[in-house]
């Protein structure tokens, strides 16, 4: 299932990376990382914090440059020299604080990059807007400001501004982490929608029902490293590793 | 006394050019009488048939502005060189020019002769003659009831005002050495800027008595409502004498001092006293004017709706707009280097923002305007006006302290607000411009109007490199008038209009930001 770190990244998978490692001066943050995501599938980053989850799934937008190693998107090698506009109006990324623009309505932050990257008429990036609010259940609030909006709330409308962009990866930074329990059911009910839509979605999260019902495979990290890659169901009964092991015993016990 | 004129020169509010003033005199029956009537004897410094006469018109009543107009120069050395003029039967132009220029300009033959009340000294006569015309005399004045004094000594231990760097103080420093050798406790010299702070002092009892010259007291009698009265004249030598100067020629000399001696005769001369208060009956007078009224309404508003007031009021919008405009416009771009990264810029800029915080305002204006032109002799030249100079110097100046505002503005902007646009595939420009800077303007605005204020009220520095600023205005008024209270209270009144204006826009603008207060952004939806 994992490939070969020696072989060259697979043009046909959507993201695949080869030794993808990353430092933070003496941190290793990401340690020669290697695996393919296919279009379509939908991944679940697991790992205690500080393994470098968030890291990892922010090098394919390069919001984090990674440092060696190889990074291919749909087929394109993501380096330096790479057209960082076009690589993330392809890669879209959720926050764990949504990061939605305070000084703006909620139609105007879906439609504040269609309309200045991709010079999508006013009208046009409103409509598409309203559709995707509409889908992520929050139409009724596009005139609001963000800060009159709840947490959950403002998280679909971040779902929502991301999906404006028509991107063909969806990253979710720990999306859930800081709602409450009955927020957090609204806003995965969006992700298993965006999930079932066919979307490659890569997603960190604690939320154990997503991992279980909608991932195709699980990634479990430890210390920058990639320690498992299987099958949600294999992952909850039988991990492979003593690590992955501890990490659901917690999660279980928490 | 020509020292302290100097002084006072430099000071003066009034920036002349050097201009000319042509006065046509006596009208076209003079000059056509003359033609028949001309005395073969006209003097050599009498050159084209005209009289030119330089003068520094800042010295009532000698020679000053006496209105609004700044280019009728009146006085009566004006006075004195019409008559002149109609005693050749020439006609008479005026040159006005800084003090310091007056000398050279007599040396260069541009004008016939200085009258601009200046002091006979012998030193003067050294390179030039000098013919008296007017005889004066150092003067210690105090408040109304004061007992007269018998000598200088008396003055010991108490606090005398004078010109700041006049030979005044100069004067009453020999006056100390020889109390310390007395044994006596020294005059206290309080220096002001001024004259007409000198004489607050001494209105207001802070001292008690100020040095002046006798007849710029007596024509300034009116205005201090018998308020004052002269309690010693020192036995100095100098101090005696007004007197007209020329190029050293000893015929013109003699033909000048006949031309005043006729004045004197004919009585022009006890005319011109007469109308300019100078007579000796004048400290008479003094004792019969009534007191002024406390405040007088009348002055105050007519200060309120004088077009000097407005147009100075107008003059401190906009050298605090434009000013706080080219700060702001400055420092935006100052402000992200700084929160850069580490580089010979950021260095440079750190530099700049310590100078320009740490130096005072007054000293940067003057820095300006003074000893720039040293360096680079462009600043010499008329374009680079006092308006032009502030300009520069507070726009500097505020950009140092408006960086720190910005740096604090987009610092305070939560960094994923800049992850979130980068995410969007939104430009390094586009983050800026559409997510970081309307964010950042909120935080900033609140300190910015501060800073405005603030600077709206820096501005009055600039009266010292000759702007004609609403204090300017109102000091030059005051210097004129001698009426306080009336002209603070007006310039206090636009200071504050024009505060309060701003605090008001502050609040309209502040409504925008809704966004950021979650009880506004949900009122205004309703």
């Amino acid at each position: 299932m994992n490939p070969d770190p020696k072989s060259m990244p697979d043009p046909s998978a959507m993201i695949s990376v080869r030794n993808l490692s990353k430092l933070y001066k003496d941190f290793i943050a990401l340690d020669r990382i290697s695996f393919d995501v296919q279009r379509g599938e939908k991944i679940v980053v697991l790992g205690p914090s500080g393994s470098g989850k968030s890291t990892l799934i922010r090098c394919f937008n390069r919001i984090e440059p990674h440092d060696s190693g190889i990074l291919s998107i749909d087929g394109q090698v993501i380096n330096a020299q790479s057209d960082l506009t076009q690589l993330r109006a392809t890669v879209g990324l959720v926050f764990q604080n949504y990061n939605l623009f305070p000084h703006l309505s909620v139609l105007d932050n879906c439609t504040l990059a269609p309309r200045l990257v991709k010079k999508t008429p006013r009208a046009e990036a409103e409509a598409m807007a309203m559709r995707f609010l509409k889908q992520v259940n929050i139409a009724e609030q596009a005139n609001k400001y963000p800060i009159q909006l709840s947490g959950g709330q403002q998280q679909r409308v971040a779902i929502a501004r991301a999906l404006c962009m028509q991107p063909e990866v969806m990253l979710f930074d720990e999306p859930t982490a800081a709602l409450d329990p009955e927020a957090i059911s609204g806003v995965v009910a969006i992700m298993n929608d965006l999930a079932q839509q066919g979307i490659t979605t890569l997603c960190v999260t604690h939320e154990m029902g997503f991992a279980r019902h909608i991932a195709d495979r699980i990634i479990f990290m430890d210390k920058g490293r990639i320690l498992e890659i299987t099958p949600p169901a294999e992952f909850f009964t039988n991990p492979k590793t003593q690590r992955a092991r501890d990490f659901l015993d917690q999660m279980i016990s928490y | 006394m020509t020292h302290s004129m100097a002084q006072f020169m430099r000071r003066c509010p009034f920036r002349l050019r050097p201009r000319v003033l042509a006065a046509a005199l006596g009208g076209a029956l003079a000059i056509a009488g003359s033609a028949l009537a001309a005395d073969p004897d006209l003097p050599g410094f009498i050159h084209d048939g005209t009289l030119t006469v330089c003068t520094n018109p800042t010295l009532p009543p000698m020679t000053f502005v006496n209105g609004t107009d700044v280019n009728a120069v009146d006085g009566i050395d004006m006075d004195i060189a019409h008559r002149l003029a109609e005693y050749w039967h020439v006609p008479m132009v005026v040159t006005t020019m800084d003090f310091t220029g007056l000398f050279p300009s007599l040396a260069a033959q541009r004008c016939s002769m200085v009258a601009s009340g200046i002091i006979k000294l012998p030193d003067r006569e050294k390179n030039f003659d000098a013919v008296s015309y007017q005889d004066t005399a150092l003067v210690v004045v105090a408040r109304a009831g004061t007992p007269p004094l018998s000598s200088m000594t008396d003055l010991s231990g108490k606090t005398v005002a004078v010109q700041s760097g006049t030979s005044y103080s100069a004067r009453l420093a020999k006056e100390n050495e020889a109390l310390a050798q007395a044994g006596r406790a020294p005059i206290i010299i309080q220096q002001y800027p001024t004259e007409d702070q000198v004489v607050q002092q001494v209105l207001i009892g802070r001292v008690f008595a100020f040095a002046s010259q006798d007849v710029e007291l007596y024509y300034r009698q009116e205005q201090l409502h018998g308020k004052v009265n002269v309690i010693l004249v020192p036995p100095y030598p100098e101090y005696r004498h007004f007197a007209l100067y020329i190029r050293k020629n000893a015929h013109d000399r003699e033909l000048l001092e006949q031309a005043i001696a006729t004045m004197g005769q004919n009585g022009q001369m006890a005319a011109i006293q007469k109308k300019w208060a100078i007579s000796p009956d004048a400290a008479k007078a003094l004792a019969h004017t009534p007191p002024a009224p406390m405040f007088r309404w009348d002055t105050f508003f007519s200060a309120l709706t004088s077009t000097a007031f407005m147009r100075g009021a107008f003059i401190t919008l906009a050298v605090a707009v434009l000013s706080h405009f080219t700060a702001i416009m400055i420092s935006i771009p100052m402000a992200l280097a700084l929160n850069g990264r580490d580089s010979l810029l950021k260095m440079v800029l750190k530099g700049y923002v310590s100078v320009f915080r740490g130096a005072p305002t007054l000293l940067q204006l003057l820095f300006i305007w003074n000893a720039l032109p040293q360096f680079l002799p462009v600043f010499r030249e008329a374009w680079f006006t006092p308006f032009l100079a502030t300009w520069l110097s507070l726009s500097i100046n505020e950009s140092a302290y408006q960086v720190e505002i910005n740096r604090a503005a987009l610092g305070a902007v939560d960094k994923g607000q800049e992850l979130a646009g980068d995410a969007l595939a939104m430009s390094r420009r586009q983050v800026y411009r559409h997510v970081i800077f309307p964010q950042a303007l909120r935080i900033a605005l609140p300190p910015t109007i501060n800073e405005f204020i603030s600077l709206l009220k820096t501005t009055s520095l600039a009266s010292v490199i000759s702007l004609q600023e609403l204090l300017a205005v109102t000091q030059i008024q005051v210097a004129r008038t001698f009426e306080f209270t009336e002209y603070y209270a007006a310039a206090l009144v636009y200071y504050l209009g024009m505060v309060f204006f701003f605090l008001f826009l502050q609040k309209r603008v502040e409504r925008r930001f809704a966004w950021a207060d979650r009880h506004k952004a949900t009122a205004n939806e309703s």
